[in-house]
């Protein structure tokens, strides 16, 4: 979490606040676990879109305007809505909850998940029951009626952002918090249900894309001679690196307690380098952070959604579409992160933009 | 209008010591059924630096601006519109009684459309308020506030740090919503649960989109369902919310320094407990 700097007036008022949350969740009956203090949780924010499947309601929205889906939503709100894509992430989160609660019953070092949604308020009750419904831990959520959501995204200490709204994620990348567009395919895979797997490309996504540019610009041969040369400079570091930081902090309170091999989070790094020829600087950036990842795939430029398929990761963040679109035709849920050079192309070829397109 | 001459009326009639209220001459005085009173201190109005014969500006000021808003916006939907708000400018204290006619012209320089003045002291301010049939109460003073509140009428504290938005925003505190009722309910719970339909009442001439007036829920230590059962309390109360905040314990500070709330509405003694 970035330095949280306190003064002392506003820790009291801090602890206060805790402490009458602490009392209304000891004095439910219900006994569902109290959400963990912001400072020290990996906050994970998602939209209400990415949570839940709101395409037909979206529709709503587009065609017919504000007025007619908010009142459609509050007609429907007894009705649950369906999971979304980030719905099998969301219970994976759950699931590491739940071990590390039983490992560690008095830590704060835990999952938060927050809805972080720019719906209005009436629509939110619609929301609220379908967390309700399938009973997800949901406590924290924002409704901002409209505004933007990245002031809220940093007051709540988040850790990752995921939306369905690409202005909303780069703009919350321009303020240093790891984002994602998330895209979910027409056929999901089957995916664990005791293991949280996170997959990560590497440029652009984990490291900065200054790689990535020398690529782009300059050809896959200058590519080679580059990463050879620099092979003991770390790269700088990408959007990503700190989320996957949280999660290997959260895997070394499994390892501290004997628990590697049933360890409930893994970490795939799934790259278009070869192993030969520039993964060495990859896995040396990686070990001059001091993090870890437990599988490292290097594709040397073969498409990554058949070895996706086989991964069957919970989430799988790239900067580029094309790999966006390739995993997500194979049934892996993924999600874009507009960062960097990879922006500016599809797949090779520079995006031709006319004057009147916004980037 | 004058005010001295008013006063000196009054004098004459041997009622110069009691509450005056003067009407502003200059505003068009609402339909007393229609309009919902907001009663603001003088002091809360102008506390900032003074020119020679004007008053700066203080914490109310964005407020009433942004209730003169709500008032245009209403008129151009419905230029017979009588659900309005009616501002009131208080003086609580004997000295602030004393500055009438700075207090007066001070308000016509800075546009303000204010349509009574009340000059009261503070033995009687409350007294006034009743008289004036105020329906909230808005001060930069907690003590006055609590008073006002035990005798019935809504209170509410204006946020110190001022709202620079244009938008009218009006917070409410869900876990005071959901609260169940620990003792006797708060004296001014009728003034708040009325106050809260008008409110609801004219947001509603308004669509999603665009409002002059935003409802803002926050939530600082219930769960998810806390706040969804205060949604639809308020929404059963004729209030409809725009914004909705659960914190479940997150700390407070950051989220309301980004809502800039103009006041928060409590049931009139919660709110100013915190």
């Amino acid at each position: 979490k970035a330095p949280w700097s306190v003064q002392r007036g506003e820790d009291s008022g801090e602890e206060k606040d805790w402490a009458a949350a602490k009392a209304f969740f000891d004095n439910l009956k219900t006994n569902k676990p109290r959400p963990p203090k912001p400072r020290y949780a990996v906050t994970i924010a998602v939209s209400s879109r990415t949570l839940f499947n709101m395409v037909a309601e979206r529709k709503i929205y587009e065609d017919e305007g504000m007025e007619k889906y908010v009142a459609y939503q509050v007609e429907h709100e007894n009705e649950p809505l369906m999971p979304g894509a980030a719905f099998p992430f969301v219970k994976a989160l759950m699931t590491v909850n739940s071990r590390l609660r039983q490992l560690y019953p008095d830590s704060e070092e835990l999952f938060d998940i927050v809805l972080m949604t720019n719906n209005h308020a009436q629509v939110g009750v619609r929301l609220i029951n379908s967390i309700n419904h399938h009973d997800l831990t949901i406590e924290r959520f924002c409704m901002t009626g409209g505004k933007s959501p990245t002031g809220y995204l940093k007051a709540y200490m988040t850790n990752l952002y995921l939306s369905k709204d690409s202005e909303k994620v780069t703009e919350a990348i321009e303020e240093g918090i790891a984002a994602a567009t998330m895209f979910m395919p027409e056929t999901e895979n089957e995916l664990s249900d005791t293991q949280l797997r996170v997959a990560f490309d590497g440029d652009a996504v984990l490291f900065s894309d200054e790689s990535e540019i020398i690529v782009k610009q300059h050809g896959l041969d200058t590519f080679f001679e580059h990463e050879k040369e620099f092979e003991n400079k770390p790269l700088a570091q990408g959007p990503l690196k700190c989320f996957l930081e949280a999660l290997g902090k959260l895997q070394r309170k499994f390892y501290a307690k004997n628990e590697r091999i049933t360890c409930p989070i893994r970490t795939y790094l799934v790259t278009a380098r070869s192993a030969a020829s520039s993964g060495a600087r990859v896995l040396k950036t990686l070990r001059s952070w001091g993090l870890e990842i437990d599988e490292a795939l290097f594709l040397a430029g073969a498409p990554k959604g058949p070895l996706l398929q086989k991964i069957k990761p919970h989430i799988f963040f790239d900067d580029q579409m094309f790999h966006i679109e390739g995993a997500k035709d194979l049934g892996t849920i993924s999600a874009h992160v507009p960062y960097g050079i990879g922006q500016k192309y599809h797949k090779e070829k520079l995006i031709e933009q006319s004057p009147a397109e916004a980037f | 209008m004058s005010v001295d001459s008013a006063r000196e009326t009054l004098y004459h009639r041997g009622e110069a010591d009691m509450v005056a209220t003067i009407q502003n001459t200059d505003v068009k005085q609402e339909d007393a059924h229609g309009a919902v009173v907001v009663a603001v201190t003088s002091r809360a109005l102008f506390g900032g630096d003074d020119d020679d014969d004007v008053s700066g500006v203080g914490v109310a000021f964005p407020l009433l601006q942004a209730l003169q808003r709500v008032n245009q916006r209403l008129l151009e939907k419905d230029p017979a519109e009588s659900l309005l708000f009616d501002v009131v400018l208080i003086t609580t204290d004997s000295q602030q009684q004393q500055q009438s006619s700075r207090i007066v012209s001070s308000t016509r320089h800075h546009g303000l459309e204010v349509s009574r003045f009340c000059f009261s002291s503070q033995e009687d301010f409350i007294e006034s308020l009743l008289t004036n049939n105020v329906q909230l109460f808005l001060s930069t003073d907690r003590n006055e506030a609590l008073q006002a509140s035990q005798q019935g009428v809504l209170s509410a504290l204006l946020d110190r740090q001022g709202a620079p938005s244009e938008q009218l925003r009006v917070m409410l505190c869900g876990d005071a919503v959901v609260r169940p009722d620990a003792g006797p309910a708060p004296v001014s719970r009728p003034a708040a649960e009325s106050f809260s339909s008008r409110l609801g009442e004219m947001r509603r001439r308004f669509g999603a989109l665009d409002s002059p007036l935003s409802i803002v829920l926050v939530t600082s230590s219930g769960d998810r369902e806390s706040c969804g059962v205060a949604l639809r309390t308020l929404r059963s109360r004729g209030l409809g919310v725009d914004e909705a905040y659960c914190l479940a314990g997150a700390p407070r500070s950051p989220i309301l320094s980004l809502l800039r709330p103009h006041f928060l509405l409590g049931d009139g003694v919660i709110g100013l407990e915190d």
